[in-house]
């Protein structure tokens, strides 16, 4: 999708690697395999990107279990999440097709619960390094010399302002 | 460094070290007055700071806990983090993006020149331009402000030719504008290497900033102190009604007093005015300085909004500075166009993780998707315009107390009508510049949590309009003062900082002016 190469701040610590297969579940603190999976199939739902793999939808449920073991308040809105969209129609969640997904997400919109993983959704998704190599951002730049020299007027497709413009 | 005793009555006491305190702190200490800064943040450096948006945000932001209330949209998208400042040494200098633009003429008489429109509780400010411009010129060469003593403009950036090739095909008058962020070396520190991470703390030091500018100097003068991590709880007053000590509580959780000469407020809005109200004693039962009932009051947060929007081919917006555009045709009040006031339309990009955030929280799907999968096709563009003072725009304490024993705040926000034609207006002409150079599809991005954050402690020509005379000294107590933008009698349009630090320049001419007079 793109030619750039992503960087995250090398003071920052690199993406978590979890397993690929179904034994992911096994790196959580707090989350059964249960509760993981229905999150990784709202975050896929609320934010369906195709080309991107599971990993890093689960890479953000990873980040919600920590949050989670942090805060018991986070903990409980978590798990009143699941429930409320296992409870909404005859089908677990994480069986559903995207358009009963959706309609039941659309359903419970204005909880807190909703909010919290729409939200925390939106944090750790868009701030994952594969991401943003996916779709075209190319983050930390500090520590390769800024883009003075790597692009950042190198628009071609409209012309050029006049100098000193 | 410096230290002073907790009671040496001989200090000015400045609470917080942004724009305004750390500008005052320095040019007080030059002038040989004794100042103690406290700063409730950590004293971070350059290597401390990252390359992140989230990470940046964390490290640097005021994330204590407020409340919001009111019809504006951001207490819908963030009611706890209504308003965004900064809490390190360096306040929200560490995170600006170093627009400086000056108020205009009309900007500063806005009552007269606006007329009464109902609702809104304008005053004109007790200053003129004529009295301001020569400290513009002062704040201009000390922060090294672009296109402003012989310095040239920040290059052209791919999201300024975006911006430039719609303005142009439109008529309008374009430039890359004026910053505090070095386009050539000056004053010591480097021309920047358009790293586009200005908000996240500047690593190269290209941009001005009290951190890496006035404290450093004032703190070389011998007469400034510097005490991070000091979280001012309390002003104290003495039996003539004069403020005489500033109670605050350092990061092991012990509570110290400073005693003082002179105690200046510049910890943003939100918390000079939340620290005045919670001043209270016998002989101020509603807070220091507020007999009148201002303090609170008539806040203001400025009409931002950001138009996204996608194109053919890549533009990579987040190489380079990032809010290096900006057109001045909207800035005059022009009453044909509807409404009071105007807007500068400037530049604006993000990273990913912020785009995503703030294009419209809440908004998630197929369609939501389909936009931010075009991140790198995507320009930015924003407006800063003016809002309409309203008195119950206001700071007040909630019941709720801190971890200090303070009472959380609520920032209670409602549209005025001619916020809302001045936004609808803005947002059509943004839209129409992307169109002209080839936008697929914008959006109309709302305001994000409030960073311009002004009014709530103002300043007027009488006593009854406001908290402060026009040199930002309470009117109520002689020894008190406002550096923040707080002190503002009204918003105007542009990016508050240039002016935050040229009125702190002329306040500590006057302050020092006292002192000599033997006033103060």
């Amino acid at each position: 999708m793109s030619a750039v190469t992503a960087h995250k701040d090398p003071k920052l610590p690199p993406p978590v690697a979890l397993p690929e297969d179904a034994s992911w579940v096994g790196a959580l603190k707090l989350f059964d395999a249960h509760a993981a999976e229905t999150l990784v199939a709202a975050a896929r739902t609320l934010y369906p990107h195709d080309g991107l793999p599971e990993r890093i939808y689960r890479r953000t449920v990873f980040h919600f279990d920590a949050m989670a073991a942090k805060a018991p308040v986070a903990a409980q809105s978590f798990a009143e999440f699941v429930d409320l969209v296992d409870g909404a129609l005859p089908l677990k969640f994480a069986e559903l097709s995207e358009g009963y997904r959706v309609q039941v997400l659309k359903g419970i919109e204005q909880s807190a619960a909703f909010r919290l993983v729409q939200r925390s959704t939106v944090r750790f998704l868009y701030d994952d390094v594969e991401v943003w190599q996916a779709f075209g951002y190319e983050g930390a730049s500090v520590h390769l010399g800024g883009y003075v020299n790597r692009g950042f007027n190198d628009l071609d497709w409209l012309p050029d302002p006049p100098p000193g413009v | 460094m410096t230290t002073y005793a907790f009671d040496d009555e001989g200090v000015v006491v400045i609470i917080g070290s942004g724009a305004g305190g750390g500008t005052l702190a320095n040019e007080l200490a030059q002038r040989g007055v004794g100042v103690v800064v406290l700063e409730a943040g950590k004293h971070l450096t350059a290597d401390d700071f990252v390359n992140d948006e989230w990470g940046g945000y964390e490290m640097l932001s005021w994330l204590d806990k407020r409340t919001s209330s009111g019809n504006w949209r951001v207490a819908k998208d963030h009611p706890l983090n209504p308003s965004w400042s900064c809490q390190v040494v360096g306040g929200t200098t560490t995170h600006w993006s170093a627009c400086c633009y000056r108020f205009i003429a009309d900007e500063l008489r806005a009552k007269t020149v606006y007329g009464d429109i109902p609702g809104a509780s304008l005053i004109d400010w007790p200053i003129t331009l004529d009295e301001l411009d020569p400290y513009y010129d002062l704040a201009e060469a000390k922060m090294g402000v672009t296109r402003t003593n012989g310095l040239p403009g920040l290059p052209a950036n791919n999201n300024f030719k975006v911006m430039y090739a719609g303005a142009k095909a439109l008529g309008l008058n374009v430039s890359t504008g004026r910053h505090a962020i070095n386009s050539i070396p000056y004053d010591g520190r480097p021309a920047t290497i358009q790293d586009g991470f200005t908000i996240t703390g500047d690593k190269t030091g290209s941009r001005w900033s009290t951190l890496n500018v006035e404290l450093p100097r004032g703190l070389a003068t011998g007469k400034l102190e510097l005490r991070p991590q000091s979280r001012a709880v309390f002003i104290e007053h003495d039996a003539a009604g004069k403020a005489s000590g500033v109670v605050y509580v350092d990061g092991a959780g012990v509570t110290y007093r400073q005693k003082a000469r002179a105690v200046v407020l510049a910890g943003n809005c939100v918390e000079s005015s939340r620290l005045l109200l919670h001043s209270k004693s016998a002989r101020f039962p509603d807070g220091l300085a507020n007999g009148y009932g201002h303090v609170g009051r008539h806040y203001l947060r400025h009409l931002i909004q950001t138009v996204w929007s996608t194109f053919d081919k890549p533009v990579h917006m987040h190489r380079g500075e990032i809010m290096g555009g900006m057109i001045d045709d909207f800035v005059r009040h022009d009453p044909a166009r509807g409404f009071a006031g105007g807007y500068y339309i400037e530049m604006n990009s993000m990273g990913l993780p912020t785009t995503a955030a703030f294009m419209d929280p809440g908004w998630w799907g197929r369609d939501f998707a389909s936009v931010i999968e075009q991140y790198s096709k995507m320009a930015g563009i924003f407006m800063s315009g003016e809002d309409m003072p309203q008195p119950d725009n206001r700071i007040t304490l909630t019941d709720e107390l801190d971890a200090y024993g303070v009472p959380v705040a609520n920032i209670h926000y409602d549209d005025h009508p001619n916020d809302l034609k001045l936004r609808s207006h803005g947002y059509k002409v943004l839209t129409s510049i992307h169109k002209a150079a080839g936008a697929k599809r914008s959006v109309e991005a709302p305001a994000y949590p409030a960073s311009h954050n002004l009014g709530s402690n103002r300043m007027a020509g009488r006593a009854e309009d406001g908290v402060l005379d026009g040199n930002g000294r309470a009117w109520e107590v002689p020894n008190l003062f406002i550096a923040d933008g707080s002190n503002f009698a009204t918003g105007g349009a542009c990016n508050p900082t240039l002016t935050i630090v040229a009125l702190a320049i002329r306040q500590a001419g006057f302050m020092a002016g006292q002192m000599a007079a033997g006033e103060l």
